[in-house]
């Protein structure tokens, strides 16, 4: 007999935002995704990509089976006999060359949190500190100025705000549901200020729009700061109470007068002088939000604390509408740093990027490939991937699956035989963000939401299943003692004083913060307790303690072979990173990326738009369609190109051997280039 | 009646509603089948979402030779009903806002319908832009956000910084 339909609330995954959805089920299967109006983050109201998921649980590519690689072929396999033969192959690469030799790599794919933490605790009870991720260039890079300056990565209240910072940030394509937040403060009198060499989609309504060329936000920063102090209109009693080193900051940013600013970035003094205005007008009420888009860059972490310093000075740290630090939800930590401490084992790039190591226990993406070619520093044989697509994301493509194909054994979780799955020596189906049952927190609501888990396919293992299996298998069991992913909840939930059965009779959420109030920050988690606007930290480890601003090489050391910069990176509203292109109904409006070039430039080179264009760096070659944007969506010599797409790929364009200097970014976003029309352009 | 209206101020043309809008009229995402409009002029920063205002006195209604258009007694939304719409254009011609299209595959016009009530662009509009609201709701919206601002210049005069 064939089951009614049924709607289960639940939230999407689509992007970091996890709105609440309603899905709809007929005889279990997902047919239509909607808001869920009564989940508090998105009130009903959904994005395209949300709807999306409907396409990709159902997609006839979904693996359902696990696959082993002969030669050129795959054999589908039974699920016990797949773990069963890479557990005995792990223990023979372990017993040979150590349990260092093995990896985890956790990719976007798969969300954040818990799942992030599954990876990072079976590597550990396994015995290696290999633990990677997409987070060698996403998010770290700002989560380490934060935690320079600030010791941690506050609350940004945007809803309160009285002006609000998108800088390097465009969420009504990152995270469409966080611009519904700036559209209520700005009905309550919020000003937006959109810092971006693009007029991006949320600068296009912004009060300004702030355009300095790519990679010089450092100079911009300090040029406010400078007008902040030498017009006297900063938090005093904040400085004087809760900062370390502004005399040495102040001392420096003198250096950056509004001549100084417009040398380096671009932004005429005016603009300058206009931002500076709405900063202060805005008492301190100040939503600074530092986007990703900083942290592609050989200066970014520098740049971010420059940024971020700002928030100091106009005493936005503990206001509301400014950034607060809330108490989290006490969830229990899944990572074994405490237990199994294995720093002395070398973890990867954690020599040449200690900060990044110290930070977040995150291993270096780039170290690791180049690991895995040369087998320095020691030999690098095994990765179990997760939800990750580095043949598309990580830069250097062509390298990426250079390196990936000489690993002795490479297993891939995923929905799709991606790019990076097609080079695996086992691929498994990984179960969808809908068919698992995961707790979500949305810190800047202080929400917490259990999700449904619907939908389960036979064969199809949800990230804990899959780690304890494995574990299990390895001698590791005695850290995966929890029977499913239900059980594991309990025991996370344990000190959050909720239960899981009250997550389950709540689905639209739970309220576990309270609402922000003005408070005095008493001690910020930095080692002097202090907000650093300069680190004795960083100088002890032979860094600079100011964050000085260092003018990218395009501009520093210009070479006439690539007189262009591009920028890759810049969000889509369709795609999530390299997801989503096998959607037939979104590739048939959206088939490829365009290069997006200043009419000038376009013009200069006889290029239209359409044509298609030979982009190339010191990377590679790409043909891409030109995207001729208005000459105010873009400065003049700068390029943009969107990843993720197989065909016009962004990755084969960037560098994977220069790095911002403490967080170990790769460079994506200041790129040196040159421009022709392609052989045959039309 | 309530109708879907949108604020130029804060809207960032992300057309989110024009592909939700083509999903559920046409289960694909060809923003061109889409029945609101989103215009875009990046030299003067304007976004403007339009679709079809519903309006008492709806002149495609009043001039459709065939009678396919009526109005919705549930919604009071103005709907076409393409099994009579002999395709001739007129409403076209009638709507001062351009808010009726012609599908030319099937031969039939084509505007919005409101979604039987719960329309699909509304839902999809993730800046909080498009209301579906009387038109009079949307006024005391944007006075009172006018008053914010307002509120702002008078609070700076009167020693805020």
């Amino acid at each position: 007999m064939e089951a009614p339909p049924q709607t289960v609330q639940t939230l999407c995954r689509m992007c970091d935002d996890r709105c609440g959805i309603d899905v709809r089920l007929e005889d279990g299967r997902v047919v239509d995704i909607t808001g869920n109006p009564a989940h508090p983050w998105n009130l009903g109201r959904l994005c395209v990509k949300a709807r999306a998921a409907v396409d990709t649980v159902n997609h006839p590519d979904r693996l359902l089976r696990p696959l082993k690689r002969h030669g050129d072929d795959w054999e589908e396999i039974p699920l016990e006999r797949a773990l069963d033969e890479i557990a005995e192959r792990l223990r023979a690469i372990i017993e040979k060359d150590g349990a260092r030799s093995v990896s985890v790599w956790k990719g976007e794919a798969i969300g954040f949190a818990q799942q992030e933490d599954l990876a990072r605790r079976f590597i550990h009870a396994i015995g290696s500190p290999n633990y990677l991720s997409n987070d060698s260039m996403c998010w770290v890079g700002r989560f380490t100025g934060y935690k320079l300056v600030l010791g941690a990565w506050p609350n940004v209240d945007i809803e309160n705000a009285r002006c609000v910072v998108m800088w390097g940030a465009n969420p009504p394509h990152s995270r469409p549901n966080l611009t519904q937040r700036i559209t209520k403060a700005r009905r309550r009198g919020a000003t937006l200020v959109a810092v971006d060499p693009r007029l991006s989609a949320v600068a296009r309504r912004a009060d300004l729009h702030v355009a300095p060329l790519p990679g010089t936000d450092g100079a911009l920063a300090l040029g406010l700061f400078r007008e902040l102090v030498e017009s006297g209109s900063y938090d005093r009693s904040l400085v004087e109470r809760a900062t370390v080193g502004f005399d040495d900051l102040a001392g420096y940013a003198r250096e950056f007068t509004p001549d100084v600013v417009e040398r380096e970035t671009g932004i005429p003094p005016a603009t300058l002088s206009e931002m500076a205005r709405l900063l202060r007008a805005a008492d301190g009420r100040v939503a600074l939000y530092p986007g990703n888009g900083l942290e592609h860059h050989e200066n970014g972490v520098d740049n971010i604390r420059a940024i971020l310093s700002l928030n100091a000075l106009l005493g936005a740290l503990g206001k509301v509408g400014g950034s607060l630090f809330a108490p989290p939800l006490p969830l229990r930590d899944l990572t074994l740093y405490d237990e199994r401490p294995l720093a002395t084992l070398e973890p990867l790039g954690a020599d040449r990027f200690p900060v990044l190591y110290e930070v977040r226990r995150e291993c270096h993406t780039m170290t690791a490939l180049n690991g895995i070619l040369t087998g320095r520093p020691y030999p690098l044989r095994a990765m179990l991937l997760a939800g990750a697509n580095p043949a598309l994301t990580n830069p250097n493509s062509e390298k990426v699956v250079r390196a990936l194909s000489a690993l002795e054994l490479f297993v891939v979780r995923d929905l799709f035989m991606t790019e990076t799955a097609a080079l695996a020596d086992y691929v498994l189906p990984a179960a969808s963000f809908l068919e698992r049952s995961e707790i979500h927190t949305h810190h800047e609501i202080g929400v917490v939401t259990l999700t449904a888990g619907v939908g389960r396919q036979p064969e199809v293992q949800t990230e804990y299943e899959f780690w304890r299996d494995l574990a299990r298998r390895l001698g590791a069991g005695e850290y995966f003692p929890w029977e499913d992913d239900g059980e594991l909840n309990r025991w996370l939930l344990e000190p959050a004083g909720v239960t899981l059965e009250h997550l389950e009779a709540h689905p639209e959420g739970v309220v576990y913060g309270s609402p922000p109030v003005d408070a005095e920050i008493e001690r910020f988690p930095t080692p002097s307790g202090k907000v650093e606007f300069v680190s004795t930290h960083l100088a002890e480890l032979g860094y600079d303690a100011l964050p000085k601003y260092r003018r990218p090489a395009y501009i520093e050391t210009p070479d006439p072979a690539y007189p262009f910069v591009l920028m890759t990176g810049a969000r889509s509203l369709l795609f999530g990173h390299s997801r989503s292109h096998n959607i037939s109904r979104f590739a048939e409006e959206a088939p490829a990326p365009g290069l997006e070039m200043h009419p000038d430039d376009a013009s200069v080179l006889g290029l239209a738009d359409g044509d298609t264009a030979r982009v190339t760096t010191r990377i590679g070659s790409v043909d891409a369609p030109v995207r001729v944007v208005a000459t105010n969506e873009l400065p003049r010599h700068c390029l943009q190109l969107t990843h993720g797409w197989a065909g016009v790929n962004a990755n084969a364009l960037t560098h994977d051997d220069r790095f911002d200097r403490i967080s170990g970014f790769p460079l994506m976003k200041s790129v040196e280039a040159r421009v022709e029309p392609a052989g045959g352009a039309g | 009646m309530r109708i879907v209206v949108g604020d130029p101020e804060y809207c960032v043309a992300c057309r989110d509603c024009a592909y939700a809008c083509a999903f559920a009229h046409g289960g694909g995402f060809d923003r061109e089948s889409s029945r609101i409009a989103v215009s875009f002029s990046p030299e003067d920063r304007v976004c403007l979402p339009l679709t079809c205002m519903h309006c008492a006195e709806a002149w495609c209604m009043e001039v459709c030779p065939a009678a396919a258009i009526s109005r919705d007694p549930e919604t009071g939304a103005v709907v076409i009903h393409e099994e009579r719409c002999a395709g001739c254009k007129m409403c076209l011609l009638a709507c001062p806002l351009g808010a009726v299209s012609f599908d030319a595959a099937a031969g039939v016009a084509r505007k919005c319908d409101l979604c039987g009530g719960d329309p699909a662009c509304v839902r999809s509009c993730t800046v909080d832009v498009l209301q579906y609201c009387e038109p009079g709701e949307m006024a005391d919206a944007r006075r009172e956000s006018l008053e914010a601002k307002l509120r702002a210049v008078y609070r700076k005069g009167e020693g805020g910084s």
